[in-house]
């Protein structure tokens, strides 16, 4: 095995790790806001080592280019889009959950 | 099992599950986001089968611009569906077992998946993909044929048209589809290239781009996107015509939904503008979407991409800019009238480039008359020109709709 290939490996190994315990988040957090919590930042940063994994396996010299500039385009867009989904719940209303919206009988 | 097959398989199971899911969930908001993540979904199994084209189209125009239209038009029907007696329809469930059913049927009859023996891989295409990869042979200004190539064997091969080729002696070679052995009697094998009754990796020349050209060519050589080729050109009627369904459908929806001009262009609801990360960000990137969406339609000719992909880039672009900075300040930049003109001016310029190959003495959209000393460069222009007819009209349409949802929301 190549050390680049090592590389992309545990890039790409990371990502899955970072992308599962996302998903995970979604799955167990209580309300809305802390769902996108999970999901908003573990796939800002899952995206980017996935795609600068795929760097060290590329040959060409433009993939390369291109794919670290899809990374850096996804690092700003992600997170907008996560902050205009939240903005726009709260503007709508939503509550974030409390301790007592369980006693209150939830959300 | 490959591994292709595996993730096909397992694709295709997430694309079923959404679909029941997006028949079953009551909230049509959940709906219309199912419905994106569908068509991502299916973007992908396109990724896999190698249709790069076809992933690119079902990833912006169903990924992006329908999802978003959907949830425009959810702004006026509600959020939820209206609850209705669930009763058993006899009849619609006997029709839609039978149509199952047949379609069930028909596929018993298809070949397996990845099958090379596949007639898809044995009539026309495996030409067509010739073609783009085919050399220069005897045009001035073009690049040679590579040392040793034997052009009788290739024309013996490729069973010129006697038609185009009269000079050319003809004699077809049928391929037999349960014969893997093709490659060793094609007389390309020695130069890298293969004629592909399947999709071989590495069947472009080095550097794929260059233009090459040989005389049995449709296309004169030239454009290296065999899609595209095949799009523009082989399919080049089919093509203008799916674009004037898009303008008639432009058009219908500003004869349904457009208000009369005297009251005025209505703005109410939020803007988003005092949203700080929503204007910064946007604001930067919405040159760039632009930009990329002009690189999708005139790169279309040499890869992926195209005018219907390209066009959809940059309505989104104006989409972004109308929904964070408002509709009124959409229509100082693109006002109705303007947007209304360009809607016609793209099918304009697609059967116009296709009306003046005709005045300088070739058929409707033989775009090789653009340029007589070199048709491939010809073949080259028309498809661009082409493409951004697209492009224009593409655009122009979804903005037009997605500036009808909005418009009648505010009345």
């Amino acid at each position: 095995m190549q050390w680049n290939e090592v590389v992309t490996t545990v890039l790409l190994a990371l990502g899955c790790v970072i992308t599962f315990s996302g998903s995970y988040g979604v799955l167990k957090f209580p309300d809305f806001y802390a769902r996108l919590h999970a999901a908003g930042k573990t796939d800002s940063l899952a995206q980017v080592l996935f795609f600068v994994g795929l760097v060290f396996v590329t040959d060409d010299i433009l993939t390369k280019i291109k794919l670290v500039l899809v990374a850096f385009i996804l690092l700003i867009a992600a997170p907008t889009a996560t902050h205009a989904i939240t903005k726009a719940a709260h503007l709508d209303g939503l509550r974030p959950w409390t301790r007592d919206s369980l006693r209150g009988g939830g959300q | 099992m490959t591994a292709v097959v595996l993730i096909d398989t397992l694709l295709l199971l997430l694309v079923t599950a959404a679909a029941i899911v997006i028949i079953e969930v009551r909230s049509l908001y959940a709906s219309a986001i199912l419905t994106g993540i569908y068509s991502l979904l299916m973007a992908l199994v396109w990724v896999n089968m190698h249709s790069m084209d076809v992933a690119f189209t079902e990833a912006a125009v169903g990924g992006g611009i329908s999802t978003i239209l959907l949830i425009g038009t959810l702004v006026h029907v509600g959020r939820d569906e209206k609850p209705i007696k669930k009763r058993l329809h006899v009849p619609a469930l006997l029709f839609t077992v039978l149509t199952g059913g047949a379609l069930i049927y028909g596929t018993l009859d298809m070949p397996r998946f990845g099958d090379p023996a596949a007639p898809i891989h044995h009539y026309r295409v495996p030409e067509m993909m010739a073609q783009t990869v085919g050399f220069v042979m005897d045009l001035p200004g073009k690049q040679k044929a590579p040392e040793g190539f034997d052009r009788d064997a290739y024309r013996h091969y490729r069973g010129l048209d006697p038609e185009r080729f009269g000079d050319v002696k003809i004699d077809t070679v049928p391929v037999d589809p349960t014969d893997t052995a093709w490659r060793e009697r094609s007389p390309l094998r020695n130069h890298g290239l293969v004629l592909p009754p399947v999709l071989v990796e590495g069947h472009h020349p080095e550097g794929g781009g260059d233009h090459h050209l040989h005389p049995a060519d449709d296309f004169n050589g030239h454009v290296p996107n065999s899609v595209t080729s095949l799009l523009a050109a082989y399919r080049g009627y089919d093509t203008m015509f799916e674009t004037t369904v898009i303008f008639t459908a432009g058009v219908s929806l500003i004869l349904l939904l457009r208000r009369p001009r005297r009251e005025g262009y209505l703005q109410r609801g939020a803007v988003m503008s005092d949203q700080v990360i929503l204007r910064v960000v946007s604001k930067l990137s919405i040159p760039f979407i632009l930009i990329f969406g002009f690189y999708v339609i005139t790169h279309g000719e040499l890869g992926p991409g195209g005018g219907f992909q390209g066009g959809v880039a940059l309505a989104c672009a104006f989409i972004l800019y109308a929904l964070v900075f408002g509709r009124s300040a959409l229509y100082r930049v693109v006002p109705p009238p303007v947007s209304d003109m360009l809607i016609g001016l793209g099918v304009l310029i697609y059967s116009g480039t296709g009306a003046v190959c005709m005045l300088l003495g070739g058929k409707f959209l033989d775009y090789s008359m653009l340029n007589p000393q070199s048709p491939g460069d010809g073949e080259s222009l028309g498809m661009t020109l082409v493409e951004y007819g697209v492009g224009i009209t593409v655009s122009m349409v979804m903005l037009t709709i997605f500036n009808q949802l909005a418009e009648e929301r505010s009345t």
